[in-house]
């Protein structure tokens, strides 16, 4: 054991924090969920890729710094604590971007990494349908072959970034006879091909984050299939243990807001409401404790020691500290915290935010059965 | 930046895990409650063989010359098994403080016992069975005692009054030895926070209501994965809070309270949420769950609870 950075690691963080701190921008960029907020965002990330920041950790010559889980940390602290924009194409780069490395051709390699860490192609996700939520092997979309060509029909839900992006990836039943979970392909689609039809969804803070999708005959070629067909679910589940594990929210996230809360606290709160001062310490605590136990993670990984549903356990955590951050940051607020706008709206908007975090990537009911059945071993329930 | 233990350190606490397995099983625990001492001498005498009670006193001395990081698998393992007795404060503070003191080689060869005062309790655990008691800067022998009667079987509580005072220095790692305790109970409170989970989920499979294992409804399986959850975000800070201990980084006390105040609260966890799944059987005195349940109860107050702990991180991280 040994929590001390390597002098390489200390050169990475400083050489991360010196491109951010030339680069980043000065004011806060618009929603990426807003349609300026959109294209100024793929600006930003084509600013990252040029500097080799939008995807460290992918190999050099897909246009990343083949950096290690560790550094990956390192990257996303500096990120983080240079209050840097949202990452638009984090469907693609962190979620889509490992899984065609993992089973992808050479072919689609080429093909999509490239334009992906560039976000020349910003990818939207199309995993849900309105009878495939929670129950995600109740997916009734349909591939059906034609030569050399899939015909795409039916309808996907709170498809993330769709609005604004280029593509999408989801699965699609290729086998009506097969039980659920086998019979179904993960196929990757642009988006603006005749017959789809993207009607957006307003969120709770009314801006479109995301998007139904209506396939209505879309053609696409077979080449565009992600792994084997009818394996798509485990293609799908690769790509959520990542989601789950430790890409989607990084540690340093939760560490940067704690560190505002505690700017807040000191600003706004009276210091003798014992209460209070334990509920931030508490945070402080968890988002810390998320950070060790991150980094723990990660260096089992590299030991060769991978993350299982284990992950599950991530996603509870980080998803109920991230509303309580937010709940803390309001009660500090008082009567400020009515306001949607005004100089105190990032917590406001945070805390909406926050309020999606146990429901998506798999709600945390879910997780808890996940842990209680794959973990704890418990029998299969319902 | 590397977060994780060497293979030796995994080796060992394994073969301490095995040890345990076979010599301090629930009915050895319930032995040393029932013997009214809270001790197992053979178990002692096992443990000083493997070089778990020497095992921070340095080489130099006679022990085994660990770190805290190379113990706090031990202290993990230590709490899987419920140990009973004075092995905590003896291997964690007295045996490693004393170790070159006229005391240093009976307490190292297990032969002699030593027990803790800290500051922030009245009373004295294991002091029945204890040869020396270290407190602050003095050891205490010849006392008498009075029993007060603690709610672990396995940790007796006494106040102790006269006895001599000789000067000593109970400083170890530069830290006070509530604190090195602290550090320890919290490892010890994740094992028996797991334990109570493997002993629940066990029974949650055994047990049908309804023509089906309980373990596969839902409210029982979220009350289980809740407690599991705290648990294994208490693990990474213990961790990190013996490797800031044990190479005296400046935070070595804010990250030993964060870790006691985690584990606690975890243990406590475990402990409402395994009892609730056992149902009646889990308010019995028959059901081995009380072990690890009473034994959690007791270090969650003691060496500075979660409010105490919680306090103490607030102070250093919300201050400036």
């Amino acid at each position: 054991m040994d929590l001390n950075e390597t002098s390489e690691e200390s050169a990475f963080r400083a050489e991360a924090r010196a491109w951010l701190e030339a680069n980043v921008p000065t004011s806060p960029l618009p929603s990426f969920d807003t349609e300026e907020g959109f294209a100024l965002h793929r600006i930003w990330e084509k600013k990252l890729y040029e500097g080799r920041w939008s995807a460290v950790s992918w190999p050099v010559e897909y246009g990343g710094r083949d950096a290690d889980y560790i550094k990956w940390l390192i990257f996303e602290e500096e990120y983080y604590r240079a209050g840097a924009p949202g990452r638009v194409n984090q469907n693609g780069i962190f979620l889509l971007g490992p899984t065609i490395m993992e089973v992808g051709t050479e072919e689609q390699k080429e093909k999509f990494l490239p334009s992906m860490a560039s976000s020349e192609i910003v990818w939207g996700q199309a995993w849900s349908e309105p009878n495939a939520g929670s129950d995600l092997a109740g997916i009734r979309s349909k591939a059906t072959r034609d030569g050399d060509d899939w015909i795409l029909n039916g309808q996907k839900i709170w498809a993330s970034r769709a609005v604004w992006a280029d593509w999408c990836f989801g699965i699609f039943r290729t086998d009506p006879t097969a039980e659920r979970h086998r019979g179904l392909t993960f196929i990757l689609c642009p988006l603006d091909l005749p017959g789809i039809t993207v009607r957006p969804i307003a969120q709770l803070d009314g801006d479109t984050g995301f998007a139904e999708i209506f396939f209505d005959d879309v053609r696409v070629p077979v080449s565009y299939t992600l792994g084997e067909e009818n394996k798509g679910w485990n293609v799908a589940m690769a790509t959520a243990g990542f989601e789950r594990g430790v890409s989607l929210r990084s540690p340093a996230r939760f560490s940067e807001a704690v560190n505002r809360l505690i700017h807040l606290w000191r600003t706004y709160a009276d210091p003798t409401d014992t209460a209070l001062s334990d509920a931030v310490t508490d945070v402080w605590m968890q988002a810390e404790g998320y950070r060790l136990h991150t980094y723990q993670t990660v260096t089992g990984m590299l030991e060769g020691r991978p993350i299982g549903a284990e992950a599950s356990l991530n996603k509870i955590f980080w998803s109920e500290m991230d509303v309580r951050i937010h709940e803390i940051a309001l009660q500090i607020l008082g009567p400020e915290a009515e306001r949607m706008e005004g100089p105190f709206e990032r917590w406001v908007d945070g805390f909406l935010f926050s309020l999606s975090g146990p429901i998506y990537a798999g709600t945390n009911e879910i997780q808890r059965n996940i842990i209680a059945d794959r973990v704890l071993q418990l029998p299969k329930g319902m | 930046m590397k977060f994780s233990f060497t293979e030796d350190q995994r080796m060992f606490a394994a073969g301490l895990k095995d040890l345990l397995a076979n010599e301090c099983t629930p009915a050895h625990v319930r032995e040393a409650w029932e013997n009214h001492t809270g001790h197992l001498p053979e178990l002692w005498s096992r443990l000083t063989e493997m070089g778990v009670l020497s095992m921070l006193v340095p080489e130099s001395a006679g022990g085994m010359g660990g770190t805290l990081v190379d113990a706090v698998l031990l202290f993990q393992e230590l709490g899987r098994a419920g140990v009973p007795g004075p092995v905590l404060e003896h291997m964690a503070v007295a045996a490693p403080a004393l170790a070159n003191t006229s005391w240093g080689p009976a307490l190292v060869d297990g032969s002699q016992i030593a027990t803790l005062w800290v500051d922030n309790s009245p009373y004295v655990a294991h002091a029945q069975v204890a040869d020396l008691v270290l407190r602050n800067d003095a050891v205490i022998t010849g006392f008498s005692l009075t029993d007060v009667h603690g709610i672990d079987g396995g940790r007796q509580l006494f106040t102790i009054s006269g006895g001599t005072e000789s000067t000593a220095s109970a400083q170890i790692f530069g830290l006070a030895a509530s604190d090195v305790m602290a550090l320890a109970s919290a490892a010890y409170l994740i094992g028996a926070s797991e334990r109570m989970i493997e002993v629940a989920a066990e029974y949650a499979r055994q047990r049908e209501q309804f023509g089906k294992p309980i373990g596969s409804f839902q409210a029982v399986k979220h009350l289980m994965s809740d407690a599991l959850l705290k648990v294994e975000f208490a693990k990474a800070p213990t961790y990190r809070a013996a490797w800031s201990a044990s190479t005296g980084a400046a935070t070595a006390v804010r990250d030993i309270s964060m870790a006691k105040a985690l584990a606690s609260e975890a243990a406590y966890r475990a402990s409402r949420s395994t009892m609730q799944v056992h149902g009646g059987i889990g308010y019995t005195w028959e059901a081995d769950l009380q072990l690890w349940m009473k034994k959690s109860w007791a270090l969650m107050r003691a060496y500075g609870d979660a409010t105490f702990h919680r306090r103490r991180v607030g102070a250093s991280v919300l201050s400036k």
